[in-house]
């Protein structure tokens, strides 16, 4: 399996957790379950929205854009071409600051750990790492 | 020849490994759905009308400043303000006689013991120990919560009886309901203003949602105040 197509596999979980906590916070979903960790208070903190959009739809759209930028890396068109490389290492750069964010925010403002956050702040790392390599790859190939 | 061949197995389990996220994501969205649909334990009968609405007052009626509280004695957020601040809105902008509170329950359908707790309370009122059990529970939400019991009776007739309620009145109230009525007219009163979170407060004509920290809520209250009194020499001369 190549770096792009790993990107594209752990960027479509994501797709799927950031769903989860978008339907929940749009009130599709009526209870949160979480067993360790203080989900509800967290999405439902002032911190949880962002311009009027709950911060988990932004993280649905983080995670499609490099989903689907990671899959078109992939395909014969696009697969010799470095430009899906730069976008997902700036893509993958700028999610791991705002993760951090977030995760700064949980434990100094809000007071609450979400176990799902938590998740997706590791998804967010281990996608940067890979998008770094995978960067470091195509800036050697050519 | 060879180098094609492997990549068409790679391509060939790339998309097999995203249709087996993909199924797993959907089919964990599905359940996570269902299994959040199991809740409330204590069966509230349908056919008691909803009452009148009735809030708990918490400082003097004619303060210059009256704050509405809809809250969820279930919701954690609700806990978090209840226990942390709270007892600086008491000190700082109840007992000074600047505010009063009015609660209103707000029981949430994804709270299992919520509609226990509102009741308990109400009864807990009605032998005027309403602030003892409304605090009591909000900082031990962990011993009765849907997560840790689906009996949580037994612990609020534990509370009860540390507060030396009659308890043979309070168990009486408690399973024979009759506070619901009041429950309802509360939570009634919570979606006619179109509440759409827990906590949130009403202070003057505007709304707060969520857990406000004591600085933002104590200057809502100061603007207020202002308000008032600025408007108050003007009644006056008339």
């Amino acid at each position: 399996m190549s770096k792009r197509q790993a990107l594209s596999a752990l960027a479509l979980a994501g797709v799927f957790l950031a769903l989860y906590l978008t339907l929940f916070k749009l009130g599709y979903v009526g209870h949160l379950v979480c067993g360790t960790g203080d989900c509800e208070k967290v999405q439902t903190s002032r911190w949880s929205t962002l311009f009027g959009y709950p911060i988990a739809a932004w993280g649905l759209g983080y995670y499609l854009s490099v989903f689907l930028v990671a899959t078109a890396g992939t395909t014969e068109r696009w697969e010799a071409e470095r430009w899906p490389s730069l976008v997902l290492a700036a893509l993958t750069t700028w999610g791991v600051l705002f993760s951090g964010f977030l995760t700064y925010l949980e434990i100094a403002e809000i007071h609450a750990i979400c176990r799902y956050c938590v998740v997706s702040a590791v998804l967010t790392v281990v996608l940067w790492i890979v998008s770094m390599l995978e960067w470091r790859e195509s800036r050697a190939e050519s | 020849m060879a180098k094609k061949s492997v990549k068409k197995t790679q391509n060939k389990s790339f998309i097999g490994i995203l249709v087996a996220i993909g199924l797993v994501g959907v089919a964990a969205i599905g359940y996570l759905t269902t299994r959040s649909n199991d809740v409330q334990v204590m069966r509230i009968d349908t056919s008691v009308p909803i009452g009148k609405a009735e809030s708990y007052l918490i400082g003097r009626e004619d303060a210059p400043v009256q704050v509405v509280e809809f809250a969820d004695f279930e919701c954690p957020a609700c806990g978090s303000w209840a226990s942390l601040t709270e007892p600086d809105v008491r000190s700082r902008l109840i007992q000074t006689g600047t505010m009063s509170l009015r609660f209103y329950d707000f029981p949430l359908p994804m709270h299992k013991n919520t509609w226990a707790a509102s009741n308990a309370v109400a009864c807990a009122a009605e032998q005027g120990k309403f602030v003892e059990m409304h605090d009591q529970l909000f900082q031990a939400q962990n011993e009765w919560n849907g997560e840790a019991t689906s009996k949580p009776k037994g612990k609020f007739m534990e509370y009860a009886k540390s507060f030396a309620l009659d308890m043979a009145k309070f168990e009486d109230c408690f399973d024979s309901q009759r506070m619901i009525p009041r429950i309802k007219g509360n939570r009634a009163e919570a979606e006619r203003r179109m509440i759409a979170q827990t906590p949130t407060f009403i202070i003057g004509d505007k709304q707060y949602p969520g857990d406000v920290p004591f600085d933002q809520f104590k200057k809502a209250v100061e603007d207020e105040l202002a308000k008032k009194t600025a408007a108050a020499p003007k009644d006056a001369k008339k």
